[in-house]
């Protein structure tokens, strides 16, 4: 199930949440933990064995480091095969495939790739069963002693598909006990639906013309760079949203997960952007693989190898396709040339220039990331420079942007943080100004919901990114 | 952790969406479900049967998704909105339709997949027919006639003419082809050609393409003053006007033409119903009013003109030959129409069989050609 939809919106949530709310607590996460199994199984029936399997190895794993404290060995050979399981695990069901072809192009071969469809969510939730497994054996955070706590961490639904990445030690103590009150769920429920618009009215349109644009027989160079733009601005609004979507109903429920994006299209340097970009997952690589591999503590030499391995595993991670690493290489290599290169000049240049700078490298990075073809890839990259079939004239460009112009600019204006200000100064304008804005606000906020059920209701276009990740 | 501040407005919006939630879910329950929808003109999703086999491949879940969606208290209205706020926020394409001046609706023209195939099966029918001379008709649409009508600066991915000029080419030497885009084009200050809110041609536009093909075939054709024409309905909202439901775009008129020396015998020889007109006036009350040409599908009909000289002409068509045939009835006594998407063995038997058969028309439109279903069914 996705959270865009008129089945979750009008028949899941409205269940559930009546449900959870009139429960006495010591039931809650119980009924939390029925509601996201079937979250999870409504659309992956069978592979939900799978996340209890792999929840299930974290659970024990945590229990054995924690009985034989003391044990070194022991300890260390659950730890490792706890690791193993869950990495076999995903990369079995999600790169099997990618290995097969891979072998079968560079040796010539024909062998039968397995055919694999990718559970839901596997990249997310073996990452936080992981990380569990990993802040127990560093003695970071206490096991958990119920292993159906535990699966209702695992399994909580607002986050199951498509993260943040949350990890244990950020909801241990709201599992056992949560503050819930009536402002905590209008806040929730509030950003649950800001979130909602974004990527039904935003994020579906913008990707609406992106396809148009991909599809198109011929491109002028205008348009190439607008077709990359429009992805870049999609998978923004398409991805954010769906943690602000994740954030809010998890603070409906009490929970308090991290903030993912903070207007990474915003960034000055690409240094910046990934502290603003899915940031729940950046972190996870810098705990567990960056700094254990020592960071760049230990020399120029085995910094870059640090590099590289972590963005190699952050493209790879994003999907089971080579386009993916490359752009995470490419990620790499500019943050590289960042700190040693151009990073303090870059410092002293005007803002202007450093938005231009970063935004220019990102979209087209994520040019590289949407062509999971290679060869659709080195179709449509010479056409941004106008080599191939490129139209001559601009003039589809203006076509499609006329077409979208009014959520092109929105979705321009509002990946910069610009909500925030129009909220402040409205709060802190005088009594009229305050009114007048809660008026606003109350019939925008109903008009955009209608909106969107409109589109959901005709549900041309709506289609769940993630499902690769 | 810190309390966050939460206004009033807040709470009334919140309260407010969660206030609808509550009534469309009771709405949906409470709710008779339709079956079929008249406006788009198609089966809406059945509650799907349970089954642990359809449960396990994630099937039963999808099915019911759609039919919670297809039965959406006042979905017909939601669907409204989103073509009135994409009118309203500038688009000026809205899925495939332009979105033209004058309240117009024109279909883009796809990228054609299956020109091959087409050229394959009307071979197949030129090869297998004896004795009569077999015509081809390809039908430019409103995207190709009335390009002038498009938005400012639209983008048109393929062109019409250019995969008419292939198939034509093609079949030069086995089918006479019939050109009919530059008639067109001239004739288009004299009337409307296409209807604003349909994918099909005006009777008129049929006209003028009858008029070619009495060209081709040697005929003299009559005058459309010769015709009685009327006016049948002022309430046609098309299949474009259905994709949109956008209520800004209002209705077409249907104008009929009957000649007042006809004698006619129509046969359905599916059902065996047998009528005095190629018209089914039942129609002009649905929605699908254009099936008042010609009672909407049917795998054969025959229709006998008494007052007609000899001979007889086979069709095969889509539905743009609806409106065209009955101006055949001038010169045939017999005007045999199939429809091969359900007529089984292909035509070319039936057609050796007849001996009163001198003139096959192939007769299709360039939007719909590439993905009919009864292409595969002309040999």
């Amino acid at each position: 199930m996705v959270f865009s939809g008129i089945p979750f919106l009008f028949f899941f949530l409205p269940v559930f949440l009546i449900l959870y709310y009139l429960i006495p607590f010591k039931f809650k996460n119980a009924v939390l933990l029925a509601f996201s199994l079937l979250f999870y199984a409504w659309g992956e029936p069978v592979y939900i064995l799978l996340m209890l399997l792999s929840s299930f190895v974290d659970y024990l794993d945590g229990l054995i480091l924690e009985k034989f404290a003391d044990r070194k060995n022991i300890r260390r050979l659950s730890f490792i095969l706890a690791l193993v399981i869950n990495i076999s695990i995903l990369c079995f069901f999600k790169y099997a495939d990618l290995a097969v072809e891979t072998v079968n192009a560079l040796f010539h071969l024909k062998v039968k790739a397995p055919g694999i469809a990718l559970p839901i969510g596997i990249s997310f939730y073996t990452f936080q069963t992981v990380s569990y497994s990993i802040d127990v054996y560093r003695g970071q955070v206490k096991a958990e002693k119920n292993y159906f706590s535990y699966l209702t961490y695992v399994s909580m639904f607002p986050q199951l598909i498509a993260g943040p990445i949350v990890r244990f030690s950020t909801v241990q103590k709201d599992l056992h006990q949560r503050r819930m009150n009536e402002s905590c769920f209008v806040h929730g429920f509030k950003r649950f639906c800001l979130g909602l618009f974004r990527k039904v009215l935003i994020a579906n349109q913008i990707g609406e013309l992106w396809d148009i644009i991909r599809s198109a027989q011929s491109r002028s160079i205008a348009a190439s760079w607008l077709g990359i733009l429009c992805f870049t601005l999609q998978l923004y609004y398409d991805f954010s949203a769906y943690s602000d979507m994740a954030i809010g109903l998890g603070e409906a429920l009490g929970f308090h997960f991290p903030e993912n994006f903070i207007y990474p299209l915003s960034a000055t340097s690409i240094t910046d952007f990934w502290r603003r970009w899915h940031v729940s997952l950046s972190g996870w690589f810098r705990d567990y693989v960056y700094i254990p591999l020592g960071g760049n503590r230990k020399g120029v030499l085995k910094h870059l190898r640090n590099m590289f391995a972590v963005w190699f595993l952050t493209g790879l991670w994003h999907g089971a396709s080579w386009n993916y690493v490359i752009w995470g290489l490419y990620h790499g290599l500019l943050l590289t040339l960042e700190k040693y290169f151009w990073g303090k000049w870059l410092d002293k240049r005007s803002a202007f220039f450093k938005h231009i700078y970063t935004l220019l490298i990102v979209v087209v990075g994520f040019g590289i990331f949407t062509f999971e073809d290679l060869h659709e890839l080195a179709a449509y990259f010479p056409g941004l420079i106008g080599i191939g079939n490129a139209a001559v004239s601009a003039s589809d460009s203006l076509w499609y942007l006329g077409n979208y112009l009014p959520v092109v600019i929105f979705a321009i204006v509002f990946a910069f943080p610009v909500w925030p200000k129009i909220v402040k100064s409205m709060e802190e304008g005088n009594r009229y100004r305050q009114k007048l804005a809660g008026i606003c606000e109350v019939l925008l906020m109903t008009a955009l919901f209608v909106l969107c059920v409109a589109a959901l209701v005709k549900d041309v276009y709506n289609p769940f990114l993630y499902f690769r990740f | 952790m810190e309390e966050k501040r939460v206004t009033i407005s807040d709470r009334v919006s919140v309260y407010l969406i969660c206030g609808m939630i509550l009534v469309f879910t009771a709405a949906f329950f409470l709710n008779g479900k339709q079956e079929f929808s008249e406006s788009e003109n198609r089966y809406l999703a059945a509650l799907p049967e349970f089954s642990f086999k359809h449960l396990a491949e994630g099937k039963f879940t999808e099915e019911l998704e759609k039919y919670v969606t297809d039965h959406f208290p006042e979905r017909e209205s939601f669907l409204n909105i989103v073509s009135e706020a994409g009118r309203l926020s500038g688009r000026k394409q809205i899925d495939d339709i332009y979105l033209c001046e004058d309240k117009t609706l024109i279909q883009a023209y796809g990228k054609p997949k299956n020109v091959e195939k087409d050229v394959r099966q009307f071979s197949k029918l030129c090869d297998a027919v004896e004795n009569a001379k077999v015509y081809l008709m390809l039908v430019p649409t409103a995207v190709t006639i009335n390009s002038d009508k498009l938005p400012k600066g639209a983008v048109t991915q393929y062109s019409q003419s250019d995969t008419i000029a292939t198939i034509y080419e093609s079949m030069a030497g086995k089918a006479e082809c019939i050109p009919v885009q530059q008639t067109l084009e001239q004739m288009k200050p004299e009337g409307q050609l296409y209807y604003r809110t349909d994918h099909h041609w005006t009777t008129f536009g049929a006209y003028i393409a009858y008029e070619e093909y009495c060209r081709a075939a040697g005929y003299e054709p009559l005058s459309l003053s010769d015709y009685t024409a009327e006016s049948v309905s002022t309430g046609f909202q098309g299949t474009l006007y259905s994709k949109l439901s956008d209520t800004y775009f209002g209705a077409d008129e249907i104008v009929s033409y009957t000649y007042p020396d006809w004698d006619l015998s129509v046969t359905y020889e599916d059902s065996g119903e047998v009528s005095d007109t190629p018209y089914a006036a039942e129609y002009l009350d649905k929605k699908d009013k254009y099936s008042y040409f010609l009672n909407n599908i049917h795998p054969l009909i025959t229709i006998e003109n008494r007052n007609a000289a000899e001979g007889a002409v086979a069709v095969i068509k889509d539905s743009y030959a609806n409106c065209f045939v009955p101006f055949l009835l001038a010169h045939y006594r017999t005007v045999y129409v199939f429809d091969t998407r359900y007529y089984k063995g292909g035509p070319s038997q039936f057609i050796n069989e007849h001996e009163d058969i001198k003139d096959v028309l192939i007769l299709y439109n360039m939007n719909t050609l590439d993905n009919d279903a009864g292409i595969g069914g002309i040999y």
